[in-house]
């Protein structure tokens, strides 16, 4: 066990603030061997040490299909990202141990509309599953994304969203929570906005959807109240996380292990497990 | 069965127990504050393998430390240079004696989690090296249970070597595993002879009943299992738990509980990275960075101890994650008996 | 000693008034005669409720917020509890007006063997100092002038030389898990985010070393320097049986000789000796 949590050494190559509170870090392997190695999929996630403070989970933000680095989006929330926010800097090294988790279901995406809906630094594990599946948009068929956050400063990705937006084959949605003067887009919550502005088709379509608890809860429903059937819901969960193998017992929900079994789940399989995330 | 049974007293136990201790690394209870923790040993008058149930550690930090070195790591200009710790040699060959039954069992439960998936291999060579020595009991404890749960107490083959304790001084030394005979070859002397099984079994049968006979407790695990299986919310968790101080304690003395946290020491450019125990029963367990806790309350917490053990463990891995050793009962300061709450909350579970 | 009847009489008119929410008391363990914690909510529980020599767990410990947070809550106190209720009343912990506090006049509790515990024996505050009710006989002796018993354990040790100390703490910092059942069983020890029990590397890291246990430990008596009110919790909670009153009394007795005769917890609104700041000290540090 001990070796499975050592961690492979990172150099960040990048760092770009996305928004106040959240960075994105771009990293490489130091063994540039190693980069080849690592083969994840889009919704899996890496154990992001920064050494002496901790380690933290964080999902890949970026897709494999992009090669030579991954991302990390990270935003401040507590002891060890606060540390990684106030001093970790281009050139420095981190430790990442990974890739960790299941992904989300690409066979069964591939045919269908995709209808993408994140909240905030939800964006993040959507983000790599939004590159990969541009990456082959022949396999899918109407693209949709609608992304909010509480006000404009708060989105990330400002630039690779107008890379979307200017992409004739996707179609982008962004809504802030309270009117702003230079806001020019939609505004009200996600739900809201999925529901009065979206306005989805049903027939052969899989929603994707990750963002604060709060968001999916009400995204949940009014995909429910639209009539998506649960199995076309796909989602991602947040647990608290330390070790990503199924070993230190902290990530589950009944018997489920969320860093093994999750973290996507369809809210099928949502349902069937004990009310206590 | 072709494996042998040995006979002796007193006198040749103590030359047996000798024996093994020049042959390996060897622990066993060693006392201190009143209370037996497994530690090396090197001559049979520092341990007693016949210490009391009650005032006895698990055996669990022998193959899963309370903390382990995860590795060091060095900032140098170069970079930093990641290593694994040597400590813990994990090639030595060790035996541990005076193991209760209940305890060398709770490995075979822990075997399951450590090698699904990922493997823990460090806690794999730990076994692979280690030799069990068990005394069976000769009385079940206030808080035992152990003959209540999925497991067979009397043929247990998660030891490796049996002690018995038969009629008029008699001690048997019997091998349960071929790890187990061919350690025995090594170490049994001059002074325990070979018996038949056809000599041996009655005695070691009429110690067994006697002993199964002096339970408290008794249960019956599968009614367990599936009564709670069914239940989720009810109020009577929050009934079992009331004067639960969240202190951790159990989960830390509990032989088949595997929580850890992961934590980083750095000291300006060196550091060191530690595995070490933790418990569900914790507030900050599952408390996420921005305040959201699916466990905020302690029933709830008290609700996953006690599901884990009796539903989801054996959901995933088919087995209990409890032997019933009753150690978790008597570290409580407040004597709360998992055998109690999964008892009160099944039953009051159907009443409604 | 036996209150019982007297307080599941009390419970019951409580409970019959609407005065509380719930009691904290003692009830058998249902498998020998010693006791434990009970927290009665039903007031057909109440004769559950029993006080004898063997109610020994400090019940303060259930007005942390995890327990009892904004209920109205009735529990019994003996002479060391008390203490312990003082302080969190003077720390803003509890309000008061919450509580309808039974306090006895404590003979001295037992452990489980029967033996009369040794912080009876030193006990110089036997009466609740708190308390809407007050069950016994006050001791009545003056007992807080000049009778302060150095404790045993620690008068024995002061005889030994420095290197056998230090041999004797180390094999108790070395037996220790880091549980921290001490710090949780202790009504003292209420912060939400405690230094020495937290995940990631703050102040200490829960590691199990030698060393880690002895800066758990030696933080953990510091700031309950001239707080601890010797009730014993921690040292009954610890699995492996370490003599923690060591590192209290040892601060205590210091506490005592130096600052006042101060003893934690016995004049209401005394925030103790550590906890004092004052910009006419004399001193130019700050604890
Ligand atoms: C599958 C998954 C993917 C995630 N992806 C991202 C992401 O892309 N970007 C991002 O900003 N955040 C992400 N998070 C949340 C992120 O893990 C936490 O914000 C982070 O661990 C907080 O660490 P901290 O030390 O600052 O907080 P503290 O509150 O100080 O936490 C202490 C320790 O608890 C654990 N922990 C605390 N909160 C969480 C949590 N929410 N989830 C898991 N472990 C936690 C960590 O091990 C942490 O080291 C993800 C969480 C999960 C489970
Ligand atoms: S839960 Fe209690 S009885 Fe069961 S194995 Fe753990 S310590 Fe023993
Ligand atoms: S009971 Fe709690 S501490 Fe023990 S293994 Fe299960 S989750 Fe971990
Ligand atoms: S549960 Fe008790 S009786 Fe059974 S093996 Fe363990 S210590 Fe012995
Ligand atoms: S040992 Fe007892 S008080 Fe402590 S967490 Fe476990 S059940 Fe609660
Ligand atoms: S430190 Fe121990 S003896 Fe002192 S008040 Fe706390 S629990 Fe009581
Ligand atoms: S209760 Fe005992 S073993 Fe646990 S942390 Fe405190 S001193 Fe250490
Ligand atoms: S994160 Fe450790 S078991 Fe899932």
């Amino acid at each position: 066990m001990e070796q499975l949590l050592v961690p492979m050494i990172c150099k960040v190559d990048k760092v770009i603030q996305e928004t106040p509170d959240v960075k994105t870090y771009r990293l490489k392997f130091r063994d540039e061997g190693m980069m080849e190695k690592f083969t994840y999929l889009p919704g899996q996630f890496v154990e992001f040490s920064l050494l002496g403070s901790g380690e933290c989970t964080f999902c890949i933000a970026s897709s494999a299909t992009r090669t030579g680095y991954f991302d990390c989006s990270i935003k401040k929330a507590g002891v060890v990202t606060a540390d990684i926010h106030n001093s970790l800097e281009e050139g420095d090294e981190v430790g990442i141990r990974g890739p960790f988790g299941n992904w989300f279901p690409l066979e069964d995406l591939k045919g269908k509309n995709l209808l993408f809906v994140g909240g905030g630094i939800g964006l993040a594990p959507l983000r790599s599953l939004i590159q990969y599946c541009i990456d082959n948009r022949n396999d899918y068929k109407d693209f949709t994304i609608l992304y909010g956050a509480r006000t404009s400063a708060d989105m990330c990705y400002k630039e690779e969203i107008k890379e979307w937006q200017d992409n004739k084959t996707v179609n982008v949605v962004l809504t802030i929570d309270k009117p702003e003067e230079t806001w020019t887009s939609n505004v009200g919550v996600v739900p809201k906005i999925l529901e009065e502005v979206v306005n989805p088709v049903i027939e052969n379509t899989k929603v994707i959807t990750c963002g604060p608890p709060i968001m999916i809860k009400y995204t949940i429903l009014s995909l429910k109240k639209l009539g998506f059937a649960d199995p076309d819901i796909i989602t991602t969960l947040e647990m608290k996380m330390q070790c990503g193998l199924g070993k230190c017992g902290r990530c589950n929900i009944g018997s489920t292990y969320v860093c093994k079994d999750g973290p996507v789940f369809t809210n099928e399989q949502l349902k069937s497990l004990p009310d206590e995330f | 069965m072709s494996v042998e049974t040995f006979v002796t007293d007193k006198a040749g136990l103590q030359k047996f127990y000798e024996a093994v201790m020049a042959s390996r690394e060897t622990y066993a209870p060693v006392e201190k504050f009143g209370k037996f923790d497994f530690k090396r040993v090197a001559r049979v008058t520092e341990c007693d393998p016949e210490s009391p149930i009650a005032k006895t550690q698990s055996i669990k930090p022998l193959f899963f430390p309370r903390s382990a070195k995860v590795m060091k790591f060095v900032a140098t200009s170069a970079g930093t240079d990641v290593s694994e710790t040597d400590e813990d040699p994990l090639a030595v060959k060790r035996a541990i004696l005076g193991v209760k039954h209940c305890d060398a069992r709770s490995l075979q439960v822990l075997d399951k989690v450590y090698n699904w998936d990922y493997i823990d291999t460090d806690y794999q060579k730990r076994r692979e090296n280690t030799v069990i020595i068990s005394t069976r009991c000769d009385r079940a404890d206030t808080h035992c249970f152990c003959t209540s749960l999925d497991y067979d107490v009397e043929n247990l083959d998660a030891l490796d070597v049996l002690i018995v304790n038969g009629s008029d001084g008699k001690i048997y030394i019997k091998a349960r595993t071929p790890k187990g005979e061919s350690f025995l070859k090594e170490t049994v002397t001059g002074q325990a002879s070979p018996v038949t099984d056809e000599i041996a079994s009655p005695d070691l049968k009429k110690q067994y009943d006697a002993f199964a006979g002096s339970f408290r407790l008794k249960m019956d695990y599968k009614e367990v299992n599936a009564k709670l299986s069914k239940i989720f919310d009810t109020p009577e968790f929050e009934n079992v738990s009331g004067n639960c101080v969240s202190c951790n304690t159990c989960a830390f003395v509990c032989p088949t509980c595997h929580c850890f946290k992961i934590s980083d020491e750095k000291v300006k450019d060196t550091g060191v990275r530690y595995k070490s125990y933790d418990s569900c029963n914790n507030g900050y367990f599952t408390l996420m960075a921005g305040g959201h806790n699916p466990r905020p309350v302690k029933y709830r917490r008290w609700r996953q101890r006690a599901m884990h053990k009796f539903v989801y463990y054996k959901e995933r891995f088919g087995e209990n994650l409890c032997v019933g050793c009753g150690k978790c009962t008597i570290a409580c300061p407040v004597n709360i008996s998992i055998f109690e709450v999964v008892n009160q909350v099944s039953a009051a579970g159907v009443q409604e | 000693m036996n209150y019982t009847k007297e307080i599941q009489d009390i419970a019951a008119k409580l409970f019959a008034e609407g005065k509380i929410d719930v009691f904290v008391g003692y009830r058998v363990n249902g498998f020998d005669d010693n006791q434990v914690p009970v927290l009665i909510t039903d007031p057909q529980d109440v004769s559950k409720l029993v006080f004898t020599d063997k109610s020994v767990f400090n019940l303060v410990n259930y007005l942390k917020n995890d327990h009892t947070r904004r209920k109205r809550v009735g529990l019994v106190v003996k002479g060391c509890d008390s203490r312990s209720l003082n302080l969190m009343l003077t720390e803003s912990q509890v309000k008061r007006e919450n509580l309808y506090v039974v306090g006895i006049c404590c003979e001295g509790v037992v452990d489980e063997a029967g033996q009369k515990m040794q912080n009876c024996t030193d006990c110089m505050v036997p009466d609740a100092v708190v308390s809407d009710e007050l069950l016994g006989t006050p001791s009545g002796s003056d007992t807080l002038s000049g009778s302060y018993k150095m404790n045993a354990d620690i008068a024995m040790l002061a005889e030994k030389p420095l290197t056998e100390r230090a041999a004797y703490f180390e094999e108790v910092f070395e037996n220790c898990i880091r549980c921290n059942a001490c710090r949780h069983s202790c009504p003292l020890c209420y912060c939400a985010k405690c230094c020495i029990d937290q995940e990631t590397a703050t102040l200490y890291n829960g590691a199990n070393t030698t060393s880690g246990a002895f800066h758990a430990l030696m933080t953990w008596s510091l700031h309950l320097a001239g707080r601890c009110v010797d009730c014993r919790n921690c040292e009954k909670a610890c699995p492996s049986h370490l003599p923690l009153h060591l590192l209290h009394k040892q601060n205590e007795s210091v506490i005592y000789e130096n600052f006042q005769e101060h003893l934690a917890g016995v004049v209401t609104g005394d925030r103790g000796a550590f906890y004092k700041y004052s910009l006419k000290d004399p001193d130019d540090f700050i604890m």
